[in-house]
């Protein structure tokens, strides 16, 4: 049940009161790296250019940029990674239920005896 | 079940609850940007010393916010309905299960091989065990097998009431003269809390569901007891 995962007294930490990154797989990683892209964005236009205003706004851009594309690039690896999670699960079972039968894909063919002569 | 002040989701049991929970969390991170867009466009405007009286039509920022919401839109649509299929897919269960809602309490028919039925009543505040849960737990639970795809068939037999067990991602309403049906499949054994889900009169907060799930072995011992008793 969900509460014998909160044993420790941490509620989780919400970004504007809805965002729980500390619950939520890939978030914090997301934010954290939408951060640093939205300050390395943000310096790099300003060091180019020297407008303040300005380059709070590329930062800004560089934060939503940078926090989706990593969210979907952890999001997509987390699926694929459970896809084959699956995949071995059904083999572990299979191979538990086949073992010792023919249909066991772990027994090696035994090569064909040769037909006696005539 | 929930604990208190719990505001998320329960933890998933079924496949589809899973893909619910990672829907959620998707569509948690856009709503979250955006609303983060919001806030900063409130303070760059509340901030700016720049005014134009005299601005007439601006062709770029029109054309970005329009697309950018059609793309948000689009975004999520795809996998909303991507699970709304899912959810719909025809499986060919192990095990049939007749739930019927009653002012107040919910009654389980398991028809399939034998007649098993039973009633499913709270049990009151005064009769809990140390450790039970105030108005979750009844006196009988409806077992199933886990690792099994089970159909459960919802009906009623006075006014509306509503069969709902947020950890398998389920809720079924339960209609006089109808039978409503859903699927599920429980990933592990535990016991799982639910409560019903549409006003049906003095007791709708009275009438629990608990859902207690078993490797098949205990469940075939189970329904043997339930026959004995019978």
């Amino acid at each position: 049940m969900a509460e014998e995962d909160e044993g420790s007294p941490n509620k989780g930490f919400k970004l504007l009161g809805i965002l729980d990154v500390q619950r939520i797989p890939c978030s914090r990683e997301a934010i954290l790296h939408g951060a640093g892209g939205s300050l390395a964005a943000g310096m790099l236009y300003f060091l180019a250019t020297s407008r303040v205003r300005r380059s709070f706004d590329v930062g800004f851009a560089g934060f939503m940029i940078t926090t989706l594309g990593s969210w979907f690039y952890c999001r997509i690896s987390n699926a694929k990674l459970r896809v084959q999670q699956r995949f071995l699960q059904e083999g572990i079972k299979n191979k538990v239920v086949y073992e010792g039968t023919v249909l066991d894909p772990t027994k090696k063919p035994k090569p064909e005896a040769p037909s006696a002569p005539p | 079940m929930a604990h208190p002040s719990q505001l998320g989701f329960q933890d998933a049991t079924s496949p589809v609850m899973e893909e619910l929970l990672h829907f959620h969390d998707h569509t948690l991170m856009i709503v979250f940007l955006i609303s983060t867009l919001v806030l900063y466009i409130i303070i760059a405007m509340v901030t700016t010393k720049l005014t134009n009286k005299f601005i007439l039509d601006s062709q770029e920022i029109e054309i970005i916010w329009t697309l950018l919401p059609a793309m948000i839109l689009i975004l999520i649509a795809l996998p909303s309905l991507r699970i709304l299929y899912l959810m719909d897919e025809i499986s060919n269960s192990h095990l049939t299960i007749k739930t019927i809602g009653h002012q107040w309490y919910w009654s389980y028919e398991y028809t399939d091989y034998e007649n098993i039925t039973f009633d499913s009543y709270m049990t009151p505040t005064q009769d809990l065990m140390p450790g039970q849960f105030r108005l979750l737990e009844t006196d009988h639970r409806m077992v199933v097998p886990m690792e099994s795809p089970t159909r459960i068939l919802v009906s009623a037999d006075d006014v509306l009431h509503s069969w709902a067990v947020p950890s398998l991602g389920i809720k079924m309403d339960a209609v006089p003269g109808r039978l409503n049906q859903t699927a599920f499949i429980v990933s592990r054994p535990g016991v799982y809390y639910g409560q019903c889900s549409e006003i049906c009169g003095a007791n709708h907060s009275f009438m629990p569901i608990v859902v207690e799930a078993v490797p098949l072995k205990y469940f075939e011992d189970w329904s043997s007891l339930m026959l004995q008793d019978a």
